[in-house]
Order: C-alpha cells, then sequence, then structure tokens
C-alpha cells in the first residue's frame, strides 16, 4: 500500500525535480507511471446476461456483422453453402461417424432445451439461498435491534412517569406518618383524661367521704343532744298529731 | 476421411506429434476456476455445488483420515466423467479407452490403498481376507480366494472402464455403420436401427456417468477396508 503512495506521488515529484542529465533515464522521467487509482473493491459488477447467442452455438454480434452486407438470411447461406461445399467435395465424409453424431447431438439438444430451464432455476435457487441467508442475518440484526430500540423507548416512558410514582409513595408515606401522630395523640388524650378522672374520682370521694362523715358526726352529735326530757316531749307530740290525723281521716271516711 | 472401425481407438497424433496431452488436459478447460466474486455465475455455482454434492458422497463413510483423499477421488470423478462423456461426440478420441491408461490410474491407487491399510492396521488389513462366520473347514481356502480377489481389484478396475467404453463406442460405431449401408436398401429397417441407436446413445451416456463414479465408488471402498 505504501508502494502505491509512493507510485502515486512518484510523478509529481519525478518532474519536480531537474532534468536528468540525458545519458541516464530518460525513458524513466518520460513515462507515466499510474495515473488511475487501481483498487479492486468494489468489483466491477458482473453483467445480467451472458451475450445473445443464436441457436445456441452462434453469437448474435456474428449475424450483426454480416447484416449490412447480405441482410437477414446472409449468415443462414453462408451455413448452407459451405455445409453443402464440405458435402459435395467430400471435404466432409458421410460416414458411420456422422449418424452417431446426429444421434448425440439431438440426445444432446432434447436434454439442454427440455432440463435447461430447470438446472437454470436450480442455479438460481442456490444463489438466492445464499443471498437469504444473508439477508436473514441482517434482517434479524436490524430487528432485534429495532426492538432494543423500542424497549429504550418504553423504559423512556416508564421513567417520565416516575414522579407520579414518587408522589404517591411520599402521600403513602405522609399519611401513614399522620396517622401514627393521631393515634399518638389519642393515646396522650387519653393518658391524660385517665389521670385527670382519677383525680376527679379522688377528689369526689374525698368529698363523698368528708360529707358522710360530717352527717355521721351530726347524727351523732344530734343523737348525743337529745336528752331524755326531749325525748318524752317528742313523743308525746308525735301521739297528739297522730290523733289529729286519725280524726282527720274519720272525719273523711 | 475414411474411418476404420480401430481409428477412434487410436492415440491422436497431428504431424507425428503425440496429441494425447491435449486430450486428457482439455476438459480441464470446461470447469471455470471459482472467482472471488460472492454470487458467481450460474456455471460456477452449478459446478461448486456438483463437486460438493460429489464430495460430501464419496466421503460421508469414510473417518476423518480417510478425508485426506478427498482431492484426489473427487478430481479423479471429474476427471473421468468429462473424458468419458466427451467421448460420445463424433469424432473423439476417449482416453479411457485406453487400457493403459486405466490400468495406469487404477494400479497405483489400489496400490495406495493397500499399502496405507497394511502399514497402519496390518492385522485389520489382514483380516479382511476372512470374512466373519465362515465354517473352519472352508478357512484355507476362503483365504486363497479373498487373497485372489484381493490382487485382482486392480485388473477390475481398469479393465471394468476400457471394456465398458470400448464395448460402448463400439456398438454406437457398429449401429451407425448398419444405419448407414441399410440407408439406401431398406431404408425401414434403417429407421429401426437408428431408434436402437438413439436408445443405446442414451444408455452410453449413463454407462459414462455411471463407469466414472463406480471406479471412484470402489476405490473409496477399498480404502475405506484398508485406513
Amino acid at each position: 500500500m505504501l508502494s502505491r503512495l509512493v507510485l502515486r506521488a512518484a510523478p509529481a515529484a519525478l518532474r519536480a525535480l531537474p532534468p536528468p542529465p540525458l545519458a541516464v533515464g530518460v525513458l524513466h522521467a518520460t513515462r507515466q507511471l499510474h495515473t488511475t487509482q487501481q483498487s479492486l473493491a468494489p468489483l466491477p459488477p458482473l453483467p445480467e446476461k451472458g451475450g445473445e447467442v443464436r441457436h445456441g452455438l452462434i453469437p448474435e454480434e456474428f449475424f450483426q456483422f454480416l447484416y449490412p452486407k447480405t441482410g437477414v438470411t446472409g449468415p443462414y447461406m453462408l451455413g448452407t453453402g459451405l455445409l453443402l461445399y464440405f458435402l459435395s467435395k467430400e471435404i466432409y465424409v458421410v460416414n458411420h461417424e456422422t449418424v452417431a453424431a446426429a444421434c448425440i447431438l439431438s440426445v444432446i439438444i432434447y436434454g439442454v432445451k427440455r432440463f435447461g430451464g430447470d438446472v437454470a432455476a436450480f442455479a438460481d435457487k442456490l444463489n438466492e439461498e445464499k443471498m437469504a441467508k444473508a439477508l436473514a442475518v441482517k434482517n434479524e440484526a436490524i430487528n432485534s435491534l429495532q426492538a432494543a430500540i423500542d424497549e429504550e423507548k418504553k423504559e423512556q416512558w416508564r421513567v417520565e412517569g416516575r414522579t407520579y410514582l414518587f408522589d404517591a409513595k411520599r402521600n403513602n408515606v405522609a399519611m401513614l406518618l399522620e396517622a401514627n401522630y393521631r393515634e399518638r395523640l389519642m393515646m396522650v388524650y387519653n393518658e391524660v383524661k385517665k389521670r385527670l378522672d382519677y383525680q376527679v374520682a379522688m377528689q369526689t370521694l374525698k368529698r363523698q367521704k368528708e360529707q358522710e362523715h360530717m352527717i355521721q358526726w351530726v347524727e351523732k352529735n344530734v343523737v348525743q343532744s337529745i336528752t331524755p326530757q326531749q325525748q318524752k316531749e317528742s313523743v308525746a307530740k308525735c301521739i297528739m298529731d297522730l290523733k289529729a290525723l286519725s280524726k282527720g281521716a274519720h272525719a273523711a271516711l | 476421411m475414411n474411418l476404420s472401425f480401430f481409428d477412434q481407438f487410436m492415440s491422436p497424433s497431428l504431424l507425428g506429434i503425440p496429441l494425447i496431452l491435449i486430450s486428457l488436459l482439455f476438459p480441464m478447460l470446461l470447469f471455470p476456476s471459482p472467482n472471488s466474486r460472492w454470487i458467481s455465475n450460474r456455471y460456477l455455482t452449478l459446478q461448486l455445488w456438483f463437486l460438493h454434492f460429489t464430495t460430501k458422497q464419496l466421503l460421508t463413510p469414510l473417518n476423518k483420515k480417510g478425508h485426506k483423499w478427498a482431492l484426489i477421488l473427487t478430481s479423479l470423478m471429474i476427471f473421468l466423467l468429462t473424458i468419458n462423456l466427451l467421448g460420445l461426440l463424433p469424432y473423439t478420441f476417449t482416453p479411457t479407452t485406453q487400457l493403459s491408461m486405466n490400468m495406469a490410474l487404477a494400479f497405483p491407487l489400489w496400490l495406495a490403498t493397500l499399502l496405507t491399510g497394511l502399514r497402519n492396521q496390518p492385522t485389520a488389513s489382514l483380516g479382511h481376507l476372512l470374512p466373519e462366520g465362515t465354517p473352519t473347514p472352508l478357512i484355507p481356502a476362503l483365504i486363497l480366494i479373498e487373497t485372489t480377489s484381493l490382487l485382482i481389484r486392480p485388473l477390475a478396475l481398469g479393465v471394468r472402464l476400457t471394456a465398458n467404453l470400448t464395448a460402448g463406442h463400439l456398438l454406437i460405431q457398429l449401429i451407425s455403420t448398419a444405419t448407414t449401408a441399410l440407408l439406401p436398401i431398406m431404408p425401414a429397417v434403417s429407421f429401426l436401427t437408428i431408434t436402437i441407436l438413439l436408445l443405446l446413445t442414451i444408455l452410453e451416456v449413463a454407462v459414462a456417468m455411471i463407469q466414472a463414479y463406480v471406479f471412484v465408488l470402489l476405490l473409496s471402498l477399498y480404502l475405506q477396508e484398508n485406513i
């Protein structure tokens, strides 16, 4: 490859040099080295079809060559004339090989006409299969890459929805915290209420006990203060009240 | 030219220069070598397919060591096939009708298989001389018979190919002579003879292909025994 670079640069370099003495290298200075880029790739494309052939043997160019002078029937006249010439002058002698030739040629022509299309289709199919295998690899690669692209897009879409997910989670957590806070608040309230109730109950109990005690003390004192004199007086009064009442009841009846 | 029946079997020469080399090497010109294109023309595709097919067929029964013989067996097959088929054209010389050439092909190749076997696995190679399950009294006779059959193999290979092709060509010559001779006398019988000739030609095409295949197949069989 480097040699190609050198060779490409050589004409310019050689022209830049001072002209060499005539005795030496006249031929070298005047001959052009590679002027075009020689590369093996890409190969020039093959022609699609082979050369046109008439009757399977004679190229079409021969007929075109003779057409200007002899027209359409020219080559056929030439062929017939040659054949008759060879036969009549016995340059070609008709012997047993002629018959054998006729047979083998008819077999060959029959074979070509009958199986030619199939063989060509088979060859084309072989080439098609080769191409299809390579194309399949290419398509497979393209499809897998396309699938990867679609997957990636989906992932990106998923990523966009990430904020909603986080919001929902955040709300969830906030709700849990709130609930937990409320619960504890409730617990505190209950505890405080319990303590206050206890105090209230204690006070109520105390007052009740005081009241009872006071009543008892008053009663005890009153009972103690009732002298026998007073007791007789009260009893007499009760009897009189009762009499009055009974009189009243009798009157009602 | 006035041909005798010997002319097609004579080694061709032009002004004293033997043309046998050209007639042996010409078939090579009919097979293009694969070019650097990935998708080539139909002819080359078919040729490559055929070569792969033949090689696979010949080498499937052989073990790994026998695959060294792939090139020679396949090229021999293509050589014989082309020479036989080209010999059916009129005025052509078929080198495989010469016993000298067929023996020159068969003998060294057979000897190569034999010596490979005797060198690498002498016991097994000699063991092929006695088929399995023979009754004991027959063993000496059978060994002699098998040795004879072994030694006659190259002769058989060569003579088989020569005889088939020579006989076929000779028959074609004779029947076409009969046709030519009968044509002015009894055209109807001549027509019948031409029909026979057509059938014979088709047979000869088949025989040409089969004989080439059989030659190479037998060689691969001998190789299978010995490798």
